[in-house]
């Protein structure tokens, strides 16, 4: 090795052993002043025909002083370590999470199984007019869900062609807007809002609920239990499955009252569900006096929907005793979930 | 409608070995529902859930007539029996023959039968009788009393029993009462009746509420030796009208509001006046009276093989299909493609067209019976909508820390009056529940701090957000309903609320502005006036930001500053998203500076980055702000500000050269235009 290199190289080691800061040695070594970095720069001074043997010196050197700063760095963090001790078992520092409501969680669910089927999550008004509410639902003027004991109605001018408007009790008001918005095929989730003049144990005035509605060619009753079944499965759990009895909505012929499986006993019957069943809400073929109110013509086109209450889902799977915690925001409660 | 079924009643007409599970299994699944059972010493009862399109089925035969049907499809060995009599003419007895004097309004009642019976024994009932109407829940009075209610339970018809000699001038008038009439029912109330409602008079006064209860004075009693046997039928509108006017109803009103089938009319009276004669003595004693001017149509419907093959997704043979209408009580031709089908007249008002038939079929085939299988039409293509991106957005949320709450979209009036916005320019309900539920919300902040206040005893540092519809008015369209966004931050400040509103802008990848609200500008009153900013994006403004105002902190009782915010979703939806292009990482290094310097405490900060970043051109690309702090030895109206340049080249590390002029002319620009003294 060439004397200067060598000299250079016992300097390095010097400093390395003795300091305890890596990134000093570094620089005392290959700053812009280092003693290497200016060692380098003599390259200039030699004459050509010894470069190449410089050259090979100062590399070797080079490799030998890197080694070593690797190691002190290396010994320089077990030395820390070593002082250190920590108990592993004391709580660490999480950020606070948040949390969803309840029922955004079930919406953000439902959303996500029935997305799988190809169906959309629009949005429709909650004040409405009558025409949609009821009227174009096949629902004649003195249907008592129409009077003013069970809906509410709001303060306005009356539409000659609309009727008065109101606060909509069900997620069906956005039915034949669906059939204005879009031609079929049709595959609609609405998630809204409802309201009724109801409250007691089991009732709160406002409510949510999912409604799904599927138009096409040749829809049967064999697709609307398979998309329930879809539902249920994914939603409930596996094994759990669907069952229809006979029912009526005005809305829908045939109509149907939709029972699940109970998720304690499976269909057996126990003491919970007694029957083995337990209900989940209301469906139906699409009457078509509501297909032509949103222009579409029943000899062509024919369809399912449902309407099912959120609350009630949400209670079935999380055993909430009072859906009125739902909407009391207290946060001991929100905070479970 | 509910309605009990003693089982032992149930088998007078339903013959079958069937045991009481299969008959109930079978009718929840296929017809009415069983809600629920009790035992009455050997007896069972059912409880049943009777739809309202189906009164036909609210009646014990009813319910066995269903029975039959189903169980008749599942192949098990059933026979059905009507009650005895009520094929019977109704032909006189007596010599004399007693006279009635009607006069109807045809429009109020649609069929009116009456006959009059003599010889009338008034009895206890016989113990089938009670026991059967006491396990239906109706107390046993006479057995005239008794038939009319038992023969209404049995058949579905309400039907009155008069006793004809309290009838002046064996008259009788129905028709709309007057203005301020009124009549003592038989429950002993005197009921002042609303004009429009359906009585009967005699010669000199009202003697019946019809539809609803009969009057004391035409009541039968324990001397009663005449008696007029009345079923018929009313307008269902009107019946349902008064009810709820008079806020009283009873079994028969339960019934003629849902309507009544007028071919059944005749039926019920005739097994009526068979039971009198069984139970009391009774003779024919007039002529029949029925008044029946518009007979109720039949009318037949066709249904194509490929129509229900389609909705019932399996193929059922049409054979099998008439069978089962028949089994119903339908007439049924069936051809080679479609049927022909004609319903009875008690279905005759439910089923109409093809889908009722479909119904009928799939029904009493059993839904249970059929397969089940995922649609296979074409998918639709569509755009999200603004519901499913909120998803997003409050995920998001949740993880930044902050909790979801959800509240009613209706409020107190006093909540409004917070608003100031006047209740003809907001939502108001017609017919509220209660005053706490009067207003549609035109704000969420509202609910919100009411859930501050709500839990203030338990925490201290709430953070919580609700993302729903505010409701405003439109004039005569409908209400504007546009999906908000409000958060509340509990013991908060404008940094904090500024902060999460910072990151909710990244998450909606739109541009974020706060600008002062110019003195002119409306103050929203929910929020300090001095206090509160607007929100913009894309030169738009979508909401507002700032500290509650004390006076709705006061209202609801909150201790500490409330930090709010208010944003409009709908509006910010529609506006551009920034997408993230590729910008090439700079291959050298910045120069990195900082400036203190103290200017005057109302100088904005936008204002001062703005200042430097235009002096600081070309180089200055970025500017960081370090510290701002306050402090009375710095001055009383001044604050520090620290800032960090970041000088940068593409083409290599800016040196002193570069930087120094840029440095001077920030410098010298901080001092000319802010008068800032740049602190060494």
């Amino acid at each position: 090795m060439d004397p200067k290199v060598a000299e250079v190289l016992e300097q390095a080691e010097k400093i390395i052993s003795s300091s305890q800061n890596a990134d000093q040695i570094y620089i005392e070594i290959f700053g812009k002043n280092g003693i290497f970095t200016a060692l380098a720069g003599e390259m200039k001074n030699i004459s050509p025909e010894n470069r190449a043997a410089f050259g090979q010196s100062l590399n070797a050197a080079k490799q030998q002083i890197e080694k070593a700063l690797t190691k002190k760095r290396s010994s320089l963090v077990v030395s820390r370590s070593s002082t250190q001790s920590i108990d592993v078992t004391a709580p660490g520092k999480a950020q606070k999470i948040g949390h969803l409501h309840l029922v955004s969680q079930a919406i953000e669910e439902i959303v996500d199984i029935f997305k799988r089927l190809g169906f959309t999550l629009q949005s429709y008004p909650e004040v409405d007019w009558d025409w949609y509410a009821f009227e174009s639902l096949n629902m004649p003027k003195d249907h008592p869900a129409r009077d003013d004991w069970e809906t509410f109605f709001v303060k306005s001018e009356r539409s000659a062609k609309y009727g008065q408007q109101v606060l909509t009790p069900h997620t069906s008001n956005g039915q034949v807007r669906e059939m204005e918005r879009t031609k079929p095929p049709i595959r609609m989730l609405n998630i809204s809002r409802c309201y009724r003049r109801q409250i007691d144990v089991s009732h709160t005035p406002m409510f949510h609920q999912f409604e799904g509605l599927y138009i096409d060619k040749k829809v049967s009753i064999p697709q609307l239990k398979g998309t329930f079944d879809f539902f249920t499965e994914n939603f409930f759990g596996k094994g759990r499955v669907t069952r229809l009895r006979p029912h009526h909505f005005r809305f829908t012929e045939p109509s149907f009252e939709v029972d699940i499986t109970c998720g304690v006993c499976m269909g057996k019957g126990c003491r919970m569900c007694k029957s083995g069943w337990l209900e989940l809400g209301g469906s139906g073929m699409v009457h078509p006096n509501v297909l032509r109110s949103g222009n579409l013509d029943p000899k062509i086109y024919s369809g399912f929907a449902f309407g099912w209450g959120i609350e009630r889902t949400i209670a079935m799977k999380t055993e909430i005793p009072d859906i009125r915690l739902l909407y009391q925001n207290d946060l001991r409660f929100l905070e479970q979930f | 409608m509910n309605l009990l079924i003693p089982l032992s009643w149930l088998r007078d007409y339903l013959k079958t070995d069937v045991t009481a599970k299969t008959i109930r299994e079978q009718l929840s699944l296929c017809g009415p529902s069983v809600e629920r059972e009790e035992k009455r010493g050997e007896d069972t009862i059912f409880d049943i859930e009777v739809t309202t399109n189906r009164p036909d089925a609210f009646s014990i035969y009813g319910i066995a007539r269903e029975a039959n049907a189903i169980l008749d499809w599942q192949k098990a060995k059933t026979i059905l029996v009507p009650p005895s009599g009520i094929h019977e003419t109704i032909t006189p007895q007596t010599k004399q023959l007693l006279n009635l004097e009607i006069k109807i309004d045809t429009k109020l009642c649609p069929r009116f039968t009456a006959v009059v019976l003599d010889n009338i024994k008034i009895a206890p009932s016989p113990a089938l009788l009670k026991n059967r109407l006491e396990a239906c829940g109706i107390r046993s009075i006479n057995n005239i009393v008794d038939i009319s209610n038992y023969a209404m339970l049995e058949l579905g018809n309400p039907m009155h029993m008069f006793d004809y000699d309290k009838i002046h001038e064996a008259k009788m008038t129905l028709r709309e009462s007057r203005k301020g009439e009124s009549l003592h029912t038989l429950d002993g109330i005197n009921r002042k009746l609303p004009e429009g409602t359906i009585v009967i008079e005699d010669a000199d006064r009202l003697i019946d509420l019809c539809g609803i209860m009969g009057g004391e004075n035409s009541a039968v009693s324990s001397r009663t030796k005449r008696i007029i046997v009345f079923v018929q039928a009313y307008d269902p509108v009107k019946i349902r009208k008064t009810t709820q006017t008079l806020a009283f109803r009873t079994d028969a009103a339960s019934r003629f509001e849902k309507g009544i089938d007028l071919d059944s009319i005749p039926e019920a009276l005739s097994r009526a006046v068979n039971l009198c004669k069984k139970y009391a003595g009774a003779k024919v004693a007039s002529e029949l009276i029925d008044i029946y001017p518009n007979k109720q149509k039949n009318i037949s419907i066709e249904l194509s093989d490929s129509k229900l093959s389609n909705y019932l997704g399996i193929d059922l043979k049409l054979t099998d299909a008439a069978r089962i209408l028949k089994s119903l009580g339908f007439s049924v031709k069936t051809g080679n493609q479609e049927l022909v089908a004609t319903p009875p007249h008690w279905r005759a008002a439910d089923v109409i067209d093809e889908e009722d038939l479909i119904e009928e079929i799939a029904r009493i085939y059993g839904y249970h019976n059929l397969p089940s299988e995922l649609p296979v039409g074409q998918i639709p293509q569509e755009d999200e909508t603004d519901l499913s991106r909120v998803i997003k957005l409050k995920t998001a949320l949740k993880y930044l820390g902050l909790t979801e709450t959800m509240a009613y979209s209706i409020i107190p009036a006093d909540w409004l009056k917070l608003t100031e916005i006047k209740p003809q320019d907001s939502v108001e309900l017609a017919n509220p529940l209660s005053s706490d539920w009067q207003f549609m919300r035109p704000s969420l902040l509202v609910s919100l701090a009411d859930v501050i206040a709500k839990n203030q005893n338990m925490r201290t540092n709430i953070k919580i957000f609700e993302i729903a519809k505010t409701y405003s008015k439109n004039g005569n369209e409908l209400p504007i309903q546009e999906l908000k966004i409000g958060i509340v931050l509990q013991n908060s400040n404008f940094e904090q609320i500024k902060g999460i509103v910072e990151n909710l802008f990244e998450v909606l990848a739109r541009p974020l502005v706060v600008i002062a609200r110019s003195e002119a500008a409306r103050q929203s009153s929910l929020l300090e006036p001095s206090l509160s900013a607007i929100v913009n994006s894309h030169n738009k403004e979508v909401g507002t930001i700032g500290i509650l105002n004390h006076k709705v902190a006061q209202y609801f009782g909150i201790d500490g500053q409330t930090a709010v915010a208010e944003l409009n979703l709908s509006t910010v939806y529609q506006l551009p998203a920034t997408s993230n292009s590729y910008h090439p990482i700079p291959k050298f290094p910045p120069i990195i500076e900082d400036v203190s310097a103290i200017f005057a405490k109302e100088t904005p900060v936008a204002e001062i980055i703005k200042t430097v970043s235009e002096a600081g051109k070309p180089l200055v690309k970025n500017i960081e702000i370090l510290d701002i702090y306050v402090d009375p030895k710095i001055g009383k109206d001044k604050k520090s500000v620290t800032l960090r340049l970041y000088y940068q080249k593409t083409d290599g590390t800016p040196t002193e050269e570069d930087v120094k002029p840029i440095r001077e002319s920030v410098l010298s620009a901080l001092e000319k235009s802010l008068s800032a003294q740049i602190r060494k």
